[in-house]
């Protein structure tokens, strides 16, 4: 459990990461908030020969509203998100979520885009970008590029992400008033990996749904409803429908099983602070 | 290889070391700095077990790497009372049996007081969900609840509502 030796490259700006990334390509990794990053080196699944720290770039400890967006710098640890006082107005998804995004000790160091980097599906932070429909920001010491965050998870872990690329920022869109969400998740002590997580976004009669730690990537699906009976029902035919992995943590007949109640779940509650705010 | 003198605050005092960059902050605690009370468990942040605060915030001090720290505030168990005395929560611990073996308390008594801090008047349930990001293998949780309970009522009577 001890990290094999590597170059630590403290850096102070953008500028400096992106031409050590240029440098070092493969053999260098980014150490934002390193909660997911040191377990990995620790077993040795990754044992990179230089580590670029950004902990202390200031030019990347952004976030906040900006156009139709909720924009995250590499830098924001995400408990700096979870205590801002205008979330719950802004992303209420991720208001929901961060209590169940491992425990506060992890929440104090780790980044919003460490979790989007290490493409965990059973992430929070993943599933909700996925399911918002945001996107991701890679820059490179050429230029920078956006990428949805559909294209952006290819495989479990697995990014479209390039050697030489960071990932300066994530944006979730930001939706009107008209919005309600839902978030229910499964995991067999709160705070540990999700074995089921399911994100709801609803708007009018428009759903989008998402469900974390069923396969390899979030899955996300849209549907029209106008009752919670019918939302239930598409629910239904996608826990029947969807391919469901299996795995010594539960078996696909479980997950199946979570992936209906906490759908229902997730559904009701957004269907619940529809009708709270018509009030 | 990749050798650097890592200096910050511990427990009020300036310490500083040489350290390789691959080593935790834990390690570097334990081994360089030699105060023993972080305890080393499961060692990828799920037991708690090397909870430390740093610059006031808790954290796991086996995912950070020591070189990260400098110049920082850290405060460690042997920081929260004088020495050879205990806390009024170390106490509550002693009096409601809330360890046996004793090998997670130092990362529990700082995640309590990081939870009183936050919460002065906390429900049983709250407490629960407050500790739940540390594992015990002996006590069933019952008696640390019971004692954190007891530490927040009492600092309520005495500070008449705010918490220290």
């Amino acid at each position: 459990m001890k990290t094999a030796p590597f170059q630590m490259h403290h850096v102070n700006s953008q500028k400096e990461v992106l031409s050590l990334l240029d440098q070092y390509g493969e053999d260098a990794r980014i150490l934002a908030g390193g909660q997911t990053l040191l377990p990995v080196l620790a077993m040795r699944i990754a044992s990179p020969e230089h580590l670029i720290d950004i902990n202390q770039v200031d030019e990347l400890k952004y976030f906040g509203k900006k156009e139709n967006f909720l924009v995250v710098g590499a830098g924001v640890r995400q408990s700096e998100l979870e205590a801002w006082s205008e979330l719950p107005k802004v992303q209420p998804l991720l208001q929901m979520m961060f209590p169940w995004v491992a425990h506060s000790p992890i929440r104090n160091r780790g980044t919003v885009c460490g979790s989007i980097a290490h493409a965990d599906p059973s992430a929070e932070m993943v599933l909700a970008l996925c399911v918002l429909g945001g996107v991701v920001v890679l820059m490179t010491k050429q230029g920078s590029r956006t990428v949805p965050a559909q294209e952006f998870f290819v495989g479990a872990l697995q990014t479209v992400r390039q050697p030489n690329e960071l990932i300066t920022e994530v944006r979730f869109p930001i939706f009107d008033q008209t919005a309600t969400f839902g978030f229910a998740e499964y995991g067999y002590r709160h705070g540990d990996f999700a074995v089921v997580a399911v994100a709801v976004c609803k708007v009018k009669n428009k759903w989008s749904i998402g469900f974390g730690g069923i396969d390899d990537c979030v899955v996300v699906h849209h549907f029209d409803a106008s009752t919670l009976e019918e939302a239930s029902n598409k629910v239904q035919t996608l826990t029947t429908s969807l391919e469901v992995r299996q795995d010594p943590s539960a078996t696909s007949g479980l997950r199946r099983h979570l992936m209906l109640t906490l759908g229902h779940q997730a559904c009701r509650q957004a269907i619940q602070t529809d009708k709270e705010d018509k009030r | 290889m990749n050798k650097s003198i890592v200096k910050f605050n511990f427990n009020g005092v300036l310490r500083q070391a040489s350290c390789e960059s691959r080593t935790t902050l834990l390690d570097f605690i334990r081994h360089d700095l030699g105060a023993t009370g972080t305890h080393a468990g499961c060692e990828h942040g799920v037991c708690g077990a090397c909870n430390v605060l740093l610059d006031g915030q808790i954290i796991r001090s086996c995912l950070m790497f020591a070189c990260q720290a400098e110049g920082a505030e850290i405060k460690t168990v042997e920081g929260i009372a004088q020495a050879g005395e205990l806390s009024d929560l170390q106490k509550a611990f002693n009096q409601h049996h809330a360890l046996q073996c004793g090998f997670c308390t130092p990362g529990f008594l700082l995640a309590a007081e990081d939870l009183l801090k936050k919460n002065p008047n906390p429900n049983e349930i709250q407490v629960r969900e407050g500790l739940s990001g540390n594992l015990c293998r002996c006590t069933g949780y019952v008696g640390i609840v019971k004692a954190v309970l007891e530490v927040a009522q009492a600092r309520l009577t005495i500070n008449g509502g705010t918490n220290a």
